[in-house]
């Protein structure tokens, strides 16, 4: 028998040692999966969503990753800018084709999502929309696109709801000119047709700056607007609110004020507008903050605590979109593209915005993979600074916390 | 009817002296040294966030932190000047106005993207120079946009006073009609051209500080009022001061009435820019110089 030597001692431990961190050495070493990102990070887009989106997505990574990864392997984002147009959409879109993405997720614009969507058609890669709420992007019926954020005619019908409970004749909408505003507004306008409340459309570009003269012709109309309803993503919102307030326009006893898209989410809306946006309504994409689940809270402490700022609802969907195709992949034990699809059809998972699962129905046409369930509900602030998760719930009833459908300011 | 024409007439008044104040920097450099300045908006930006700064960090008063935006762009637009722009003083460049146009444009494309990542994506607004709001029948004016009209007019009154009072306002004139003729007398053209782009830049500088408060700083503040002062300094002729001021008065004037007049309600705010095209068209079918323009100017 040879005796046992030092060196062989050292390299027994080293194997020992090396066996018991295998699992984790194993996911770090081995080839990453790579999704594919795309969304607006530079102007024209809305940079400022596109930025919260990537902040919660690599949150979301980080967090697999800490935790091994998916199928043992460590998930890696290839961050594409679309800069918000649909021609740089295409382009990102076509480049991470080459890529060989497992998936691909993001996007903010739906017009951008429109023609990314086009190009993942083409290729057969899975894209789940963030924050594109365009009815078009799932009424197209590709199998390849599926949305974890509402659709246009889920948000809008309930505001349509809204609006007529609450008794509104009158309804002066601003639209932004794109897929979302446009088809935003057609929803609206079919609702308040049916219940005999006037509609005034105008239509906005979102580089717009001015609009004073428009609020001045709007508050020269007979009968004068009993809401005004900013259909606007873009951070021209926070112009329309304060120009609507200080014309004495809106939000004032006679005409209530609402922003639709998001930017009244942000905390930006009170360095802003101030106490303007007091009074304001808007819809909201995330769960009432009583119907918080562990996920979510813990999401949102880690958000504030790296970000200094809270997160949207829109950075819980993004959030959320890493959670989902990490599921699906691990549920198809597979990259294979057709394979996730299939996966994603018969997913159920549970992230910060409640379990998604997508639609199969072509019932209506916008439906299909579409997560129907995706929380939304209007808010109206009550007081300066409030947070989104702190403002009375007005609609749905059943999530309302207060017993009125909306507060008229009193002076 | 004629209040409410009233109304939108003196509401473009407010904007457009501010318009004409981001025109009037414009102008002034178009006219010495003979280029357009494509990265105008980004200065126009960079002013705003400027005295943004300057109130939020150093607790500068908002009206003094005006200064403060037009000093600090200013100097910016003077080291921009030396830096990139001296090329075109000697033969080294051949096709100077393209040169212009590029450096210009990267300035633009520079200035605006290093924002985004050295202020934020998310929008700022500086505090209002005043609370509050004056009423006038039906019309209601923020003392925001009373202080940011009343300081663009008398920047603008003190921006003619110095061209032409001023020994060094008369040199830039001088050199904007003839560089040969204002060597010929003495006027050093080189450092009248650093004048010329710096005060320029602290024009369009000192604008975003006054518009702050309106209508929220943001990286790309400065993309639309850029479109808008090139209209006004084609419609008020290229080269001229009293023109550009002219002209932005008239564009907010006529983008207020075509959005309050305009028949199809529904379109008129998305054709509010379409309106001062519009003008500009008529004006240059009428006058092919411009209101107040000279002969054709190049670069010598």
């Amino acid at each position: 028998m040879r005796p046992i030597k030092r060196s062989h001692v050292l390299a027994g431990g080293a194997g020992l040692l090396a066996g018991a961190v295998v699992p984790r050495t194993f996911a770090l070493a081995a080839e990453p999966i790579v999704l594919g990102w795309v969304g607006p990070l530079s102007p024209p887009g809305s940079y400022a969503a596109g930025q919260e989106m990537k902040w919660a997505a690599q949150l979301a990574i980080d967090e697999v990753n800490a935790k091994g990864g998916v199928l043992g392997r460590p998930l890696k984002v290839l961050y594409e800018d679309t800069k918000g147009t649909p021609d740089q959409g295409t382009a990102a879109m076509q480049l991470l084709a080459t890529q060989k993405v497992a998936a691909v997720f993001g996007e903010f614009h739906s017009s951008v999502a429109l023609a990314e969507s086009q190009v993942a058609h083409k290729y057969g890669i899975p894209f789940l929309g963030t924050d594109v709420w365009t009815d078009k992007l799932t009424a197209q019926g590709f199998p390849e696109f599926f949305r974890v954020c509402p659709s246009n005619s889920l948000i809008y019908t309930m505001v349509g709801k809204w609006a007529t409970a609450a008794g509104f004749k009158n309804a002066a909408i601003m639209q932004e000119a794109t897929d979302y505003g446009q088809g935003a507004v057609q929803v609206l306008s079919d609702i308040f047709k049916q219940h005999d409340i006037k509609t005034n459309v105008i239509t906005v570009e979102l580089s717009q700056q001015e609009v004073t003269p428009e609020i001045l012709r709007l508050m020269n109309t007979s009968p004068r607007p009993d809401i005004f309803m900013a259909i606007v993503s873009g951070a021209s919102a926070y112009n329309i609110v304060r120009e609507a307030c200080n014309s004495n326009f809106a939000p004032t006893a006679q005409t209530a004020l609402y922003n639709g898209g998001g930017p009244a989410l942000e905390k930006e809306l009170w360095e802003n507008d101030g106490k303007c946006a007091v009074n304001l309504i808007c819809e909201n994409v995330a769960l009432p903050k009583t119907k918080l689940n562990s996920i979510a809270k813990r999401f949102v402490a880690t958000f504030q605590k790296q970000f200094k700022r809270p997160p949207t609802g829109t950075a819980m969907e993004s959030y959320d979109c890493v959670g989902v195709l990490s599921a699906a992949i691990a549920q198809a034990k597979s990259t294979d593209h057709k394979a996730i699809i299939s996966a994603m059809e018969r997913l159920k998972y549970t992230g910060s915005r409640g379990t998604y699962a997508f639609s199969t129905s072509h019932e209506p046409a916008w439906a299909f993979h579409q997560f129907m369930t995706a929380p939304v509900m209007l808010i109206q602030y009550d007081k300066l600074n409030q947070s989104p998760d702190d403002a009375p719930i007005l609609y749905p009833r059943d999530w309302a916390t207060v017993d009125y459908l909306f507060a008229k300011p009193t002076a | 009817m004629f209040e409410y024409f009233l109304l939108q007439v003196l509401n473009g008044l407010v904007t457009g002296l501010i318009y004409a104040l981001i025109a009037a920097g414009l102008t002034i450099i178009f006219s010495v040294l003979k280029i357009v300045n494509f990265g105008h908006g980004a200065l126009y930006m960079l002013g705003g966030y400027a005295g943004y700064y300057a109130i939020q960090l150093l607790g500068v008063p908002p009206i003094p932190a005006v200064f403060v935006a037009m000093a600090l762009t200013f100097v910016v637009g003077v080291i921009f000047e030396r830096v990139m722009l001296t090329p075109l003083y000697s033969q080294k460049v051949d096709r100077k106005d393209e040169y212009a146009i590029i450096v210009t444009f990267a300035l633009f494309m520079v200035l605006e993207n290093a924002a985004i990542v050295a202020f934020g994506p998310f929008n700022k607004r500086p505090p209002s120079f005043a609370e509050g709001a004056v009423h006038i029948g039906l019309l209601t004016v923020t003392y925001d946009r009373l202080v940011a009209a009343g300081f663009a007019a008398l920047l603008l009154i003190g921006l003619s006073l110095f061209m032409q009072r001023t020994s060094v306002g008369q040199a830039l004139d001088a050199v904007s009609q003839s560089r040969d003729a204002a060597a010929i007398i003495g006027i050093d053209a080189k450092r009248m051209f650093a004048v010329a782009f710096g005060l320029g830049a602290a024009l369009a500088g000192g604008a975003g500080a006054l518009i702050a408060p309106i209508f929220s700083l943001s990286p790309t503040m400065g993309d639309l009022p850029s479109v808008q002062a090139y209209v006004i300094v084609v419609l008020g002729g290229m080269g001229s001061v009293p023109g550009s001021i002219i002209g932005g008065i008239l564009l907010g004037i006529v983008e207020g009435l075509g959005v309050g007049f305009y028949p199809d309600a529904n379109r008129a705010l998305a054709y509010s820019n379409a309106f001062g095209a519009l003008l500009l068209i008529i004006t240059l079918l009428v006058r092919p110089t411009g209101l107040f323009g000279r002969a054709h100017l190049r670069m010598e």
